[in-house]
This record gives C-alpha cells, sequence and structure tokens, in this order.
C-alpha cells in the first residue's frame, strides 16, 4: 500500500484558517450581517422611535411564537417534508387549555393534556408520512384542516376568556426585565438547536433529509426520525399555542393563521431547503429576527398598512427564488 | 445481403464523457432487412452506441451515413425522421392512455380543427397490428396489457414511425420464454418487411437464434462483426474478454481456512433470484461474477436486510441470523457498500467527515447520544490518511471529490462500522488505476485480517486477479462455484451467458 | 345488455361510481327535503359553486400536467378588485375585463416560469404567488369593498340567457368546450403524455415546457374569470371573495377521479362530477348553518378520502392486471 502523504503541521495549520474562511461563508454570518445593516438604518433613520427598549420589546414580545414554530419548521424542512398544520395546531392547544383550565382542571395538568393534544396531532402527521409515505404536504394539508376545524366547532368561534390569574401571569411576567416567555423559548430553541447538531439521534434527520435511502442503508432509524421530527414540529406549535393563550389571555380558534407561512418563509430565509438535509436552528431565529425588524421598520417609516402582506408575499418568493436558484448553480457546478 | 449498400454505416464513432472514452473509433454496417446483434460486457458501450444511432446523445467525432449520405443530427426526432427509431429497456408508456394513442403519440391524424381522427387512428393501428401478426386491441387501455404486450406497443409505434431501423435494448429481459418465442416471430416479420433490426442482448444462445449478423463491443471498441452462420459461441466469447490483466493485483491468500464466517442457504426471491446457496470462508476473498440483472447485487441486499426475501436462512459465525433491516445487519457486522456511491451510498452535499461516521453514528457518542467530536475528527482524518483520500480535508462536500477518492471515502464509511463481513459491489467503478491498486490492497489486507470479504464486480480482472474462489451468478441463480481452480475468462463467461443454463433447459432450434 | 357492459369501459369505473354517489345523493337530499328538486333550489345549489366549477376547469389541467395551482383564491379576489378599479375609475367593462383577464393569465406565466426556470415545486411557488398577490390586493383596495359599477356590467354575473344564470352558462360551455378539446385534441392531449412522464415526453419532442406556461396560464385566466363574474354577481369587489377557494377546488377535482399523487390521468368529464357533488355537498353544509371552518374540516376530510380512493383504485388495477 502506497504511503500516503499525511498533513504536516503546516496544513493543519492551513485547515485552522479554512473554517474560519468557512464561518465567514455560512448562511447564518450573512444573515447576521444583513441583520446588522438593516438595524443599523433603521436607528439611524427613525432614531427615537426604534431605539426605545419599548420598541424591542414589542417585537420580541411578537416574535416568541414564530420563533418557537419556525423551528419545529426548520425540522420538518431538514428532514425534506413540510408542515402545514402548524397554525391550526397552535389554534387546537389554546382553545383546548382554554377549555380544560376554565373547566377547572389544574393548570399544571392542562398545560400538559394541552401540549399531549399538539403531540397527538404530529403523531398522526408523522405515522402517515413515515408509515404510509404520503407526501408530506398532503397529510398536513389535511390536518391544517381538520384541527383548525375542530377548534372551532369546540368553541363555536367564541373567544374562550376568564382563565386563571395564575395562568395568564406567566405569559406577561418578567425575569430580570425580560418578559419570561422569551426565555422559555430561547431557552427551548437552545436545547433543540444543540440537539440537533450534536445529539446522535436528532442529527440523523440531516442524513434522512439530505438522501433517505443512503440513509436507511446506512443503519438509520428513517421512519422514528422522520415521526418525531413531526410530533417535535407539532409540540412547539403547541408550546406558542399555550403562551399565546397565556399572554393574550383567552383561548381562540383563530390564533396562528398564516403562522405556517410566515415559519416558511423564516426557515428558507435561515437556510433551510425545500430538498431536504439543510437548515439551522440559529439560521431559523435570524430569519425571525429579520422578517420581524422589517416588519417593524415597515410601520415606524408608516408604510401603508396593507401592504405588509403583500410585501410578505413578495420576500418569500424572493426566498425562495433566490434559494431555488443558488441551488441550481451548486448542482451545475 | 453484403452485396447491398448498408441502410446504417457507422465510420470511426468515438464518444468520451468528461475525460472517459466511452466509444473510440468503432465502424459498423447495418444492411437492409438484418437482424444484427451488438453484444459485449457491461460498460462496454453498447448502450451509448445505440443512443448516438437514435439521436439522444451527439457524437464526438465519426460519421453516420443513411443509405450512404452522410447524416448530422441533434436529437430524437431527427432521428425518427431519419426512419430510426429505439425501443428502450425502460418502455415509455403512458398507461392511462389507450394502446392506439401510445402508438401514435402525439402524431395522431387530426382534421383541420386539430381533432384526432378516434376511427381513423384505431384503424391504422389495427393495420399495424395485423401486419405485425399481433393481437391487440387498439381501443384497449395501455395499463391492462402485459410487459410483453406494451413492448409490442413500442414496437408498433416504431413501426408507425415508418422507421426503417428499429433498436431494441435488452427486448427479452422481462419476458417469459413463450413471450420471447413470440417475440423473435415478430422481428422476423419485420425482417420480411425490410426494416433492420439492432438489438443489444446478454444472451448468447438467443443471439444465435435469430441474429444475422453479430458485433462485438469491447471496452468502447468494436473487435469484430461476423455472420452468425460462420461462427460460433466461443469464439464471440473470446471476443468479448479477450484482454490483458495488466494490473498488478495483491498476492492470493495465504491464510484460507476452514472456518466459515457466513452461511447462506435456499435465498429466493421470486422473480429475483432462486435457491442461492454459499459459504464464506474466513481468509478468503470470495468474487461474485455475472452479467448485469444476474442478481447479484439482489441477492447482497437481501442478506443486508435493503430487501425482503421470501425464503431462505442465513448465518453468521455459526449462528443463525434473521436480518430485516440494515440496521440489524451493521450491528451484527454485516456491512454492505453499495453498487450505486453516489444516490446509494454517499451523502453528496455533506462534508466528508459525516459521510465517514455515517454508518457508525453509535460508536462515536457518550451518555445520552451526545457526540464525542473530538473522536469523530480523530476517526476522520485517521482514514483520510490511511487511505489517501486527496484532497485532505474532511470539511468539504463529498460531491467535489474525484470519483475514486469519493469510493475511498464510501469504503472508509464501512470499514468505520467495524464489518466482521463486508460485501463491495462494484469497488472499483469509476476510479483511476491508482487508487483501484490501493483499494484491492486494502481488501486484501481485510481479509488476511479474518473479515470476511465478498466482492461483486462486472470487471473480469478484477475478479479473477483479486478473489481466491469465485461465484457465477446467471438469471438469479449461481450456475457454477470455481472453487479455489484456475479459472479463465472465457470460463465465467459461458456461466454467465446463461450457455449452460441452455444446455440444461435442451437448446432449441 | 352487452351496451351496459361496455358501459364502464366507455366512461370509467370511477366516473359511474361518482355518477352513482351523485345520483343517491340527490335522492337522499330530494327525500329529506321536498323542496329540493324545485328549479330555485336547483340554481341556488349550482350557483353556490359555479365559479369553484369554473376554476375546477382550469385545475384539471394543472393537475392532469403533474402540478397544482394553490394561487387561483388569490387570483379571483385580485382579479375582482382591478376591474372594480377599473370600472370605476370609468374603463368600458370590456376593456377592464379584457385586461383583467390577460393579467390573470400572466400570474400563470409566473407560476410556469418560477417552475421552468428555477425549478421551483409548483406547490411552493403558488404558496408564494397566493400570498403576494392577496397581500396585493389587501394593499390595492386597503381591505375596502368596492362598488358602484356600471349597469352594463352586471349582466355577466347576473343576468340570464336562455332562463339559465349567466355564470352557469359559461361554466357549461366551458366545461363542454375544454371537456371536448381535452378529450379529442391533439395538442390537448400531450398532457397527458407530459403529465405522466415529462422526461419522456421531452424526449419524445414535446414542448413541455411551453405546455406547462399553456396550462398554469389557463388556471389563472380562469380564476381571473371568475373573479369578473363574482365582482358582477355581488356588484362589488372585496379581499375576502374566494378564501379556501383553493382547497374546494382542488377538492372537486380529485373526486372527479384525477390524481394527484402522479400527472397523466383524469377527465373533464369526472371533474364535472366531483363539481356536481361538491356543490351539494356544499349546499346542504350552508344550508345547514354550520360554520365555513367546519365547512373546511368536512372539505379536508373529503379531500384526503378522495386521494384515498382514487390511489386505491388505481393500485386495484394495477393489481388485477
Amino acid at each position: 500500500m502506497k504511503k500516503s502523504n499525511f498533513g504536516t503541521v503546516d496544513q493543519t495549520e492551513q485547515q485552522k484558517s479554512k473554517l474560519i474562511h468557512k464561518l465567514f461563508r455560512t448562511r447564518e454570518f450573512s444573515l447576521l450581517i444583513v441583520i446588522t445593516l438593516v438595524f443599523i438604518v433603521l436607528a439611524i433613520l427613525k432614531t427615537d422611535s426604534f431605539l426605545k427598549w419599548k420598541n424591542f420589546e414589542a417585537i420580541s414580545n411578537g416574535m416568541v411564537f414564530d420563533l418557537a414554530i419556525v423551528s419545529g419548521m426548520t425540522i420538518v424542512l431538514i428532514l425534506w417534508g413540510i408542515d402545514l398544520s402548524v397554525g391550526s395546531v397552535l389554534a387546537l392547544t389554546s382553545v383546548l387549555t382554554a377549555m380544560m383550565l376554565r373547566g377547572g382542571v389544574p393548570i399544571f395538568l392542562s398545560v400538559m393534556l394541552g401540549l399531549g393534544a399538539a403531540a397527538a396531532c404530529g403523531a398522526v402527521n408523522g405515522f402517515l408520512i413515515s408509515r404510509y409515505r404520503i407526501a408530506p404536504f398532503i397529510v398536513t394539508l389535511g390536518m391544517y384542516s381538520i384541527a383548525r376545524g375542530l377548534a372551532v366547532v369546540l368553541t363555536s368561534g367564541y373567544y374562550l376568556a376568564s382563565l386563571p390569574k395564575a395562568f395568564v401571569t406567566v405569559g406577561r411576567s418578567k425575569l430580570l426585565g425580560v418578559p419570561l416567555s422569551i426565555i422559555i423559548i430561547v431557552l427551548l430553541l437552545v436545547v433543540l438547536g444543540i440537539l440537533l447538531k450534536h445529539n446522535r439521534f436528532f442529527s440523523q434527520m440531516y442524513f434522512v433529509g439530505n438522501n433517505p435511502k443512503a440513509a436507511e442503508l446506512s443503519g438509520h432509524d428513517v421512519k422514528l426520525v422522520l415521526f418525531f421530527g413531526y410530533v417535535i414540529s407539532s409540540l412547539m406549535a403547541g408550546v406558542a399555542g399555550i403562551l399565546m393563550t397565556s399572554r393574550l389571555a383567552m383561548g381562540f380558534s383563530g390564533f396562528g393563521q398564516l403562522a405556517e407561512l410566515r415559519a416558511i418563509a423564516a426557515a428558507v430565509i435561515g437556510g433551510a431547503s425545500f430538498s431536504g438535509g439543510e437548515g439551522s436552528i440559529i439560521g431559523a431565529a435570524l430569519g425571525v429576527i429579520l422578517l420581524a425588524l422589517i416588519n417593524n421598520g415597515f410601520v415606524l417609516l408608516n408604510g401603508p398598512p396593507d401592504w405588509q402582506q403583500a410585501v410578505s408575499g413578495i420576500i418569500l418568493i424572493v426566498a425562495v427564488g433566490v434559494d431555488a436558484y443558488r441551488r441550481r448553480k451548486e448542482r451545475r457546478e | 445481403m453484403m452485396g447491398k449498400q448498408p441502410i446504417l454505416s457507422l465510420e470511426k464513432i468515438t464518444k468520451a464523457f468528461a475525460s472517459n472514452t466511452v466509444l473510440n473509433e468503432v465502424s459498423m454496417n447495418v444492411y437492409p432487412g438484418s437482424i444484427h446483434a451488438v453484444i459485449g460486457e457491461n460498460g462496454a458501450g453498447k448502450s451509448t452506441l445505440m443512443k448516438i444511432i437514435g439521436g439522444i446523445y451527439t457524437k464526438d467525432s465519426g460519421e453516420i451515413c443513411i443509405d450512404g449520405k452522410s447524416v448530422t443530427y441533434t436529437s430524437p426526432s431527427q432521428a425518427i425522421a431519419a426512419g430510426i427509431s429505439i425501443v428502450h429497456q425502460e418502455l415509455s408508456i403512458a398507461e392511462n392512455l389507450s394502446v392506439a394513442h401510445n402508438v401514435f403519440c402525439n402524431r395522431e391524424p387530426i382534421n383541420a380543427f386539430g381533432f384526432i381522427r378516434e376511427k381513423e387512428l384505431n384503424r391504422k393501428v389495427a393495420a399495424i397490428f395485423l401486419k405485425l401478426g399481433v393481437d391487440i386491441d387498439p381501443k384497449d387501455r395501455t395499463a391492462n396489457l402485459s410487459v410483453a404486450q406494451q413492448q409490442l406497443v413500442e414496437i408498433a409505434k416504431a413501426v408507425s414511425q415508418n422507421s426503417r431501423l428499429i433498436i431494441m435494448d435488452e427486448p427479452t429481459s422481462s419476458l417469459s420464454d413463450k413471450e420471447v418465442d413470440y417475440l423473435y416471430s415478430i422481428v422476423d416479420g419485420l425482417k420480411a418487411e425490410g426494416i433492420s433490426i439492432i438489438f443489444i442482448s446478454h444472451k448468447l444462445n438467443e443471439v444465435f437464434r435469430v441474429s444475422d449478423c453479430i458485433s462485438v463491443l469491447r471496452d468502447g471498441n468494436m473487435i469484430g462483426t461476423k455472420e452468425t452462420s460462420e461462427t460460433d459461441m466461443n469464439e464471440i466469447i473470446s471476443m468479448m474478454v479477450g484482454r490483458h490483466i495488466d494490473d498488478l493485483f495483491p498476492p492470493k491468500s495465504t491464510k484460507i481456512t476452514d472456518e466459515v464466517i457466513m452461511e447462506v442457504s435456499g435465498y429466493t426471491k421470486h422473480g429475483m433470484f432462486e435457491n442461492v446457496n454459499f459459504s464464506l470462508k474466513k481468509g478468503e476473498i470470495l468474487g461474485f461474477s455475472g452479467l448485469v440483472g444476474a442478481g447479484r447485487t439482489e441477492v447482497a441486499r437481501a442478506i443486508f436486510g435493503a430487501d425482503p426475501i421470501d425464503a431462505g436462512e442465513l448465518q453468521l459465525h455459526g449462528q443463525k441470523v434473521k436480518i430485516k433491516y440494515p440496521k440489524t445487519a451493521i450491528a451484527k457486522g454485516l456491512c454492505y457498500l453499495t453498487e450505486d456511491r453516489k444516490l446509494l451510498g454517499l451523502f453528496q452535499t455533506t462534508p466528508v467527515k459525516w459521510n465517514i461516521v455515517s454508518a457508525s453514528l453509535r460508536n462515536f457518542v457518550s451518555i445520552f447520544g451526545f457526540y464525542k467530536k473530538a473522536k469523530i475528527n480523530a476517526q476522520s482524518i485517521e482514514y483520510l490518511k490511511k487511505l489517501d483520500i486527496r484532497p485532505f480535508n474532511d470539511e468539504i462536500q463529498v460531491i467535489n471529490l474525484s470519483g475514486g477518492n469519493q469510493q475511498k471515502v464510501l469504503l472508509a464509511k464501512w470499514l468505520s462500522a467495524d464489518p466482521k463481513v463486508l460485501i463491495v459491489d462494484e469497488p472499483t467503478r469509476g476510479v483511476d488505476v491508482g487508487a483501484k491498486s490501493q483499494i484491492h490492497n486494502l481488501l486484501r489486507e481485510l481479509s488476511e485480517a479474518g473479515i470476511g470479504v465478498i466482492v461483486i464486480s462486472s470487471e473480469q480482472p478484477e475478479i479473477l486477479g483479486l478473489c481466491d474462489r469465485v461465484l457465477v451468478f446467471c438469471e438469479g441463480k449461481i450456475t457454477k462455484d470455481f472453487g479455489n481452480t484456475a479459472v479463465t475468462q472465457e470460463d465465467i463467461m459461458k456461466y454467465a451467458s446463461g450457455v449452460s443454463l441452455a444446455e440444461n433447459r435442451g437448446e432449441k432450434e | 345488455m352487452n351496451r351496459i357492459k361496455t358501459l364502464p369501459k366507455k366512461i370509467g369505473t370511477h366516473n359511474l361510481a361518482l355518477i352513482t354517489i351523485n345520483v343517491v345523493l340527490i335522492v337522499v337530499m330530494a327525500s329529506i327535503s321536498p323542496y329540493f328538486l324545485t328549479g330555485a333550489n336547483i340554481e341556488v345549489i349550482l350557483m353556490g359553486f359555479v365559479l369553484e366549477g369554473i376554476m375546477a376547469i382550469g385545475m384539471t389541467f394543472v393537475i392532469i400536467s403533474g402540478g397544482i395551482d394553490l394561487s387561483v383564491s388569490s387570483v379571483l379576489p385580485f382579479a375582482a378588485i382591478i376591474t372594480g378599479f377599473m370600472l370605476k375609475a370609468g374603463w368600458p367593462p370590456f376593456v377592464a375585463i379584457i385586461i383583467t383577464l390577460i393579467s390573470s393569465v400572466l400570474v400563470g406565466f409566473f407560476n410556469a416560469s418560477l417552475k421552468n426556470i428555477l425549478n421551483v415545486h409548483p406547490f411552493i411557488a403558488t404558496l408564494a404567488t397566493m400570498l403576494t398577490l392577496r397581500g396585493l390586493a389587501l394593499a390595492i383596495s386597503s381591505g375596502a369593498n368596492l362598488s358602484g359599477f356600471p349597469e352594463s356590467f352586471f349582466f355577466l354575473g347576473q343576468g340570464r340567457a336562455l332562463g339559465i344564470p349567466f355564470p352557469i352558462c359559461v361554466f357549461i360551455i366551458l366545461a363542454l368546450v375544454m371537456g371536448l378539446l381535452l378529450k379529442k385534441h391533439r395538442y390537448f392531449r400531450q398532457i397527458y403524455f407530459i403529465g405522466y412522464d415529462p422526461q419522456a415526453a421531452k424526449v419524445s419532442g414535446m414542448k413541455v415546457e411551453r405546455f406547462f406556461l399553456f396550462v398554469f396560464g389557463l388556471s389563472s385566466g380562469l380564476a381571473g374569470l371568475a373573479g369578473v363574474l363574482a365582482a358582477s354577481q355581488y356588484g362589488a369587489a372585496h379581499i375576502s371573495f374566494g378564501i379556501g377557494s383553493e382547497l374546494r377546488v382542488i377538492t372537486a377535482v380529485v373526486i372527479g377521479g384525477t390524481s394527484i399523487v402522479r400527472g397523466g390521468s383524469g377527465t373533464m368529464f369526472g371533474t364535472v362530477l366531483g363539481v356536481l357533488f361538491m356543490a351539494i355537498i356544499y349546499n346542504a353544509l350552508v344550508m345547514s348553518g354550520i360554520s365555513t371552518y367546519w365547512q373546511d374540516v368536512v372539505n379536508g376530510i373529503m379531500l384526503l378520502a378522495a386521494i384515498f380512493f382514487v390511489e386505491f383504485m388505481k393500485n386495484r388495477e394495477k393489481a388485477v392486471n
């Protein structure tokens, strides 16, 4: 066997600097730059209104729910799938939890059962997708209508208010000046992020989404991983639902409208791809932050409110288009 | 027949993909009304040649003449216009449409407004079927037809395009004996109409039965064309295989013991392979030889648990095991390196490092399943060194590596899984000479260290040079276990091309 | 007797089943309420789904070709609103309608181009377009209800021809013409090859990319037509028109037997039957006072059931052979 020229000290040094270069080229880094730029622009243009702590509080309060959902969506996208039901699961969880709270069920139990219901939705999705190989968009499209419909039927469309004070304060209380809900979500995201990058079971998702056939032949538990991915996505939607119920002090079947579309946009901006195998929690979070900043800028700059949705749509198209174009270029090379 | 002008004349056709020359100055003449067989081993270039004739690929150099006139075309529709059509191995039938619509795919007779004249369409198709002697209802839905019948629809399509030359790629691969007979009667009928047929086949007995002349391709070169009546199987076989073994292989094993590492009994999957029995001894490299579609990969996948079986037993180190999933196989030390490294073996857009550990993640975790990154890095670097993988960078995506290096990464992946039995499928396909040699030496090292090695290969020199014992597969059965006797390429080809099977069945004249 | 035996082959077993289901449905509804089969009620039933029906005609083409078009539910209000604007600005209805139709078709071209040039899956592409268009419509109209259209415009949505409401006439004519073209015209029939195996179709020389432009343009164009009719029917244009209609339209097409999982199969006759079925069901749902969300649930379940049924029948036919 030929003796190979393995790396000398010089080569490992070269590798180290290459790593730093690699860091610079990641999606997350570019996003950070863009966010910083937007931040600076807004700070200059609207110094008074933008830089107020109250403004940032408003931005982050608004972001909390999207952050929860986008992390689940990222996981599902990594798995080469999609979850259209997250908004509906959010609403269903909100409704069920509120109903139980009003019915006198202890807070802890209500929350657990609410999350359980969310997980059940995810389990149904995951089961149909992993076991029967039905296309994710069809399955989650079905759950989208069924979950939301159930929520409406249970409440006849009415708000469910008069929730126990203890429950409501959680959504509004602060810890050392930072809203509790933000702390909870950030913690969850950190945990998920660490699991995705450092835990064997979770990181399998990248393999499964990149090339399910090769993953199967490499001994990965493709079905189990897929199943769990969808359960997690719905669970995160459930978490968002409970937090929203607490913050707004009501259960409502109309919560979470268009949440899935915002989540898709943020996730794709954050580096996830519709062809699976790519994406990160950090990227997704940055995507949400960027969109929230742009939104905030829009409002502060007195952009016509009616144009908000149109702009979101255009951003989504551009994000999808650029992503597709980038992938095409990569494939060519 | 030889005196007439050829309908198709190929003059020094050359084609290369990237740096790989697939066809090297191939010349061939096809005469009107003749059935012309083109045969050769896997990778000889038959399929590429047909695609060039059919307009799917463009030649790099050389000349194509039809009826003596030089032609150039760049698309299949131009080839069809010139009178040439291909009946592919993978049929392109639209199942939901009627037979007639498939025959006249997008060329149905229409009236002034563009509406299809259904009655005229059915009439025309019925006429073609009548001429061919085919009994299919033009109005029938194609989904209701058997594969053999669908193939006849494709042939009718070629006839409807007024083709004077029809190329058939492995037409009998999915047909039963009776259907094969029927197909050949159709082919004779076409011949009687003055239509020429080129057909690619591996089955020598069929070739001899039906063809007027045989052209042999080997490694992209046209070795020669012979009148079928003036040659015999042995001559054709030696034309197919005759080449020098100029690669240096590692010395054969000195440590073959009688200890049986793996025993396969009665493995059967209907339609794929039947009653496969063999044992793998410690210290030997066992080779699976045979032609594409002979069932070697299917058997390997079944043993590995990637596909289910209808019957069979597996023993590893004397213990009976039931393997239903690749996960189980890997856990028991049985690893399979896939034939297709790009799509099934590697994660192309994932870094080299992660590919290397992708089948052995469990070896690199501590409690609760968290990675020991240092261990992964060390393992990855170790394999980069050991297998001389270039460039020396485990962070880049696998897709950026050359074929040979990708194959080495794939090997590293399976070595990292601590195999006790390693089945490698086409281990050096698309790999440069230097890397080939490294891989061969590595495989020999493994077998000497007591790991069972099975090599599936379509490259005869590799089988003969590397393996201690050779099993030959044909049509899903093991037709010969050569044991430790000296083997020649002709021997292998004989058992690979079904000659022995035909002898068993009693060759029909 | 033989004529009846060949009926399944001629019409297709799926369509036969659908006809039966529709007949049973009608009988059941009629027995529940004697009012059901009156002319007035039939008109209500059909008018309640006619716009979706028109969109379903275009959607049939898209799904047979192997794609999907979610943007129709946004093209409708978008078309209604820009028509409204032009009418209020004094433009002659004829001109306004033409411009609206052209704009709608251009949306379809955009969808097709995302697929052709950037290789974006139609689901994602039309999802993004749907969101954007609705946003644009909202932006242009500021959520207001546009009204005050010229008298001459109302004929389209409120007029009658031979006693039949004009929109229904439009649907019938479109279904007949498009159905005929789909069944018998060679250019249109390419859709079955392209939908089943686009690669093979390309190799056979069919201009696949151009065809997708045509198919998506048709779907969006018909959605635009539906928008124009809606504006005419209600005498108003509002952003809320057509919400949720993409789900209803797709369900009607899938119930009609068009496979959403793999392209290359489907008939206009089936779609018409599916539209009829949906019209009756939706009428029943609306009459019973069930909220729109509950309707969406039923719709979602019907869609899933229809998909399963269509695929199940396909597999059964394969197994039989």
